[in-house]
């Protein structure tokens, strides 16, 4: 059976309560908005297969509760996750706070290499602001992640967002598979590099035949 | 992994067969330094002709692996081997003979392979597994299929993990043993048949001589005894013609490779049907109270509820009395001064919070977070019905108050979402403040392992679920995990708020009502055998508890009193949590029956790892 994509991608939306994250996964997955979404509890998935670069990429994008007690089950989470989208709610300062702590709990508990990506959501909002955008990204330089302030409501740079999170991932990701996997005409540096790796293997090749 | 055949040595002992990577994790009468070191695992066979399973720490066969690198050392360990057993192994022997675990084959009385075939236990002894070991590499299944070469066994009816070694001198225990038990085929003796069945059709002729042949195996290699023999053919005989029987019926023909497999898995007996009782009605509910309103036949009531339901009419009335809002047996009088007295203490718990100002407000972060976390959820709590819709919608604010007077009443557990899904239906019932803010305490009292600060009510609760679909479902157990989904997470809103959000509010009241009564009933479940929420949940409940493999660790968390018998799905590798022993209260769960239930009514909302 022939597969309908070419890369499958877990991602992995955090945030503190009511910050929106479940209104960006509904903008990007179903393009629409709802002014009473319901609260997410535990954790949900939406599934949205996106073309990039010519391959269709496959993404999971798992949508978690906010509250801190139901902090045990969603970190369970974030071991598989490939990138992270860390949400907070220009119009709350606490959530824009808490974006430190989120960090801290995916240093804690996801793989070293994941992706992550800053969203300051409800920037429609403008009246009601709490968070500059120039906070926002002095944070984001701060921690070297990539940000961008978003509106679920008016659909404001949320494909921007999946798509850039998405592209980084596959980026590093071919990068890692020519790594490991080296076509000809590689550069010098990359070269020794793996010649240092291959040095045991060769060694136990030998071995194993005597 | 690597595994071979030795069979030319001139030693005393004789490899018949070893495995690599094979971790020791327990053996009786070992110091804990022994274990966890890393081995090979073997078959040998004695000078005296008699064999044993041996293991050999690896530090005895490597040599010179201190001056290579980790890398080095594993490989080296491997390379060694060869060399090791055909010249160096009595020397090594001799220096370090202590470590070596042997077990003699004509000791050995049961063995078993768990983990995903990772793990195997050996035991001498029935009741003690005194050996265990982890395949670091790969899985037993070599290891297995070389030892049944050394000896006959027949895996247990109770366990397919586990294998009696059948002694081949004691003649009745053969005699004893069903055909199926003997094992002679990898897999069992009905998936065996139902490859001769389905194959017969593809190409007649090599599965009847294939057939046949195996079943000359078995007839010689059973028993010579001519008893032995007919009951091998008349057993085949049964098999063939269920078999035939069946060939068109709701079974599963996945293709393999090489050959078809049928799988026919008769986890658990057939499901008895059990009628639903008919709903308590306005003039029946009346009737069960005295001429002060008192309501002494409180068992009764409650099975008659919980066999067949109310009438909507009196749900509300109903629902005061099951969510421990009205004492049953109060007279009318009495009720009406308990009311009065919880009216008074609810709103001086609401002006508690109604009366702080911002000034106190911005002080006390606490309350803020908890008050900012009820106004978030208030207003995206079923919003969708008609009773919630709408801006200015006035039932918010009665959703809200309710709420954070909860957080009034208790300010430790405070807000926890989810809480507004389970007020919701109440308010919608009863349209009234105060008795829903009671309600919702007897609601929340019930639930409120749900709530826990660490989640152990939650993760208990999966784990339960886990392992009663394990029992009930080994297919589909084995699937979620092979998918990642093992840890049940994807039941995890199904579970926290009784299914509220999976149904509609019709239903809910059905269902939740059930689910009140389940740990009211429970003791009484266990004598009188009652029902749930309706027949086939029942039924399912009955199924289980009826299964001949039924262990305790199951019967625990159905709420029944362990046999204390230990049985083999049960080890010390396998641990029951203590709080699961608990046969009151709300995490043993008779009510996870019901969850079975609805987890096949709910079942188009799985995890997308199962969908892929």
């Amino acid at each position: 059976m022939a597969k309908t994509y070419d890369y499958l991608f877990k991602l992995l939306l955090i945030g503190d309560s009511g910050v929106g994250k479940t209104s960006i996964l509904f903008r990007f997955s179903e393009d629409a908005f709802n002014i009473s979404f319901i609260s997410t509890i535990g954790i949900d998935f939406k599934i949205r297969t996106i073309d990039l670069d010519g391959k269709k990429v496959k993404l999971q994008i798992w949508d978690t509760a906010g509250q801190e007690r139901f902090r045990t089950i969603t970190t369970a989470y974030y071991r598989g996750s490939m990138g992270i989208m860390l949400v907070y709610d220009v119009t709350n300062e606490k959530s824009f706070e808490n974006i430190k702590n989120w960090i801290r709990n995916i240093e804690e508990n996801a793989s070293a290499d994941v992706e992550k990506m800053i969203l300051g959501n409800k920037c429609d909002l403008d009246a009601k602001r709490q968070v500059s955008k120039e906070r926002g990204e002095q944070l984001a330089v701060e921690y070297q992640i990539k940000f961008v302030e978003t509106s679920a409501k008016d659909s404001l740079n949320v494909e921007f967002a999946f798509y850039t999170l998405a592209r980084d991932i596959k980026a590093k990701m071919e990068k890692k598979q020519e790594a490991s996997n080296p076509p000809g005409g590689r550069s010098g540096v990359q070269l020794k590099a793996n010649e240092q790796n291959r040095k045991p293997t060769s060694w136990l090749a030998r071995c194993s035949v005597l | 992994m690597s595994s071979s055949s030795v069979e030319d040595i001139p030693e005393q002992i004789k490899d018949l067969f070893t495995q690599d990577g094979v971790l020791l994790k327990a053996c009786l009468g070992r110091p804990v330094t022994d274990l966890n070191a890393i081995g090979m695992l073997c078959i040998v066979q004695n000078t005296d002709g008699t064999k044993c399973i041996e293991w050999r720490p690896n530090d005895l066969i490597t040599i010179d692996s201190d001056t290579q690198d980790h890398e080095w050392a594993v490989v080296n360990t491997i390379g060694r081997r060869q060399r090791t057993l055909s010249g160096n192994l009595t020397a090594d022997y001799a220096t370090a003979k202590a470590r070596i675990i042997k077990i003699p084959l004509e000791d050995l009385k049961t063995f078993r392979v768990t983990r995903n075939n990772q793990q195997m236990q050996f035991s001498t002894k029935p009741g003690v597994w005194q050996t265990t070991f982890y395949f670091q590499h790969g899985n037993a299944e070599i290891f297995v299929a070389y030892l049944k070469n050394h000896v006959k066994s027949a895996k247990t009816r109770h366990d397919r993990n586990t294998y009696m070694v059948v002694e081949p001198n004691i003649e009745s225990q053969v005699l004893n043993k069903s055909f199926a038990e003997l094992d002679i085929f990898t897999e069992n003796t009905t998936d065996v048949v139902w490859n001769l069945v389905s194959n017969f059709k593809q190409r007649p002729y090599e599965t009847t001589l294939e057939a046949f042949s195996k079943l000359t195996d078995i007839v010689y290699y059973g028993n010579e005894a001519t008893n032995g023999k007919r009951d091998v053919s008349e057993e085949v005989a049964e098999l063939l013609t269920k078999s035939m029987s069946a060939m068109d019926e709701a079974t599963t023909v996945t293709r393999n490779d090489e050959y078809e497999v049928i799988s026919v898995k008769p986890t658990l007996p057939p499901r008895p049907c059990i009628p639903r009782g008919t709903p308590l009605s306005t003039e029946k509910w009346d009737a069960l109270k005295d001429t002060q309103g008192r309501i002494t036949e409180v068992d009764g009531v409650k099975q008659l509820i919980f066999r067949g339901g109310v009438a909507h009419s009196i749900r509300q009335s109903v629902w005061k009395y099951l969510l421990d809002y009205h004492p049953w047996t109060m007279t009318h009088a009495e009720i009406r001064a308990h009311q009065k007295r919880k009216t008074e203490e609810y709103f001086s718990m609401k002006l508690q919070w109604r009366s702080m100002t911002d000034g106190q407000e911005s002080r006390f972060s606490e309350y803020r977070d908890r008050k900012s976390l009820v106004e978030k959820d208030v207003n995206r709590t079923d919003r969708t019905h008609p009773f919630f819709a709408g801006d200015n919608n006035p039932n918010l604010v009665v959703l809200q108050d309710i709420l954070m007077t909860y957080v009034m009443y208790n300010f430790d557990l405070g807000y926890v979402q989810g809480m507004s899904d389970i007020l919701a239906p109440i308010l919608l019932l009863l349209n009234n403040e105060v008795d829903s803010f009671w309600c919702f305490v007897g609601f929340m009292d019930k639930i409120v392992s749900n709530f826990d600060m660490d989640q152990a009510g939650m993760k208990n609760q999966l784990l339960q679920l886990q392992q009663l679909l394990t029992f009930a479902s080994p297919d589909l157990a084995q699937h979620l995990a092979q998918k990642d989904s093992g840890n049940m997470y994807f039941c995890f809103r199904w579970l926290l708020v009784w299914y509220k959000r999976e149904f509609s509010h019709r239903d809910i009241f059905r269902l939740l009502q059930v689910r009140f009564l389940l740990s009211a009933l429970q003791s009484n479940l266990l004598g009188k055998q009652l029902g749930f929420k309706d027949n086939t949940a029942e039924g399912i409940y009955h199924q289980i508890v009826s299964a001949p493999h039924l262990n305790d660790q199951i019967r625990v968390i159905l709420g029944h009193q362990p046999l204390n018998i230990s049985t083999s799905t049960q080890s010390d590798d396998d641990p029951v949590e203590p709080s699961t022993s608990q046969v009151n209260g709300e995490k043993s769960i008779l009510g996870q029956d019901v969850d079975e239930v609805m987890y096949t009514r709910v079942c188009r909302k799985v995890t997308p790892n199962i969908l892929t």
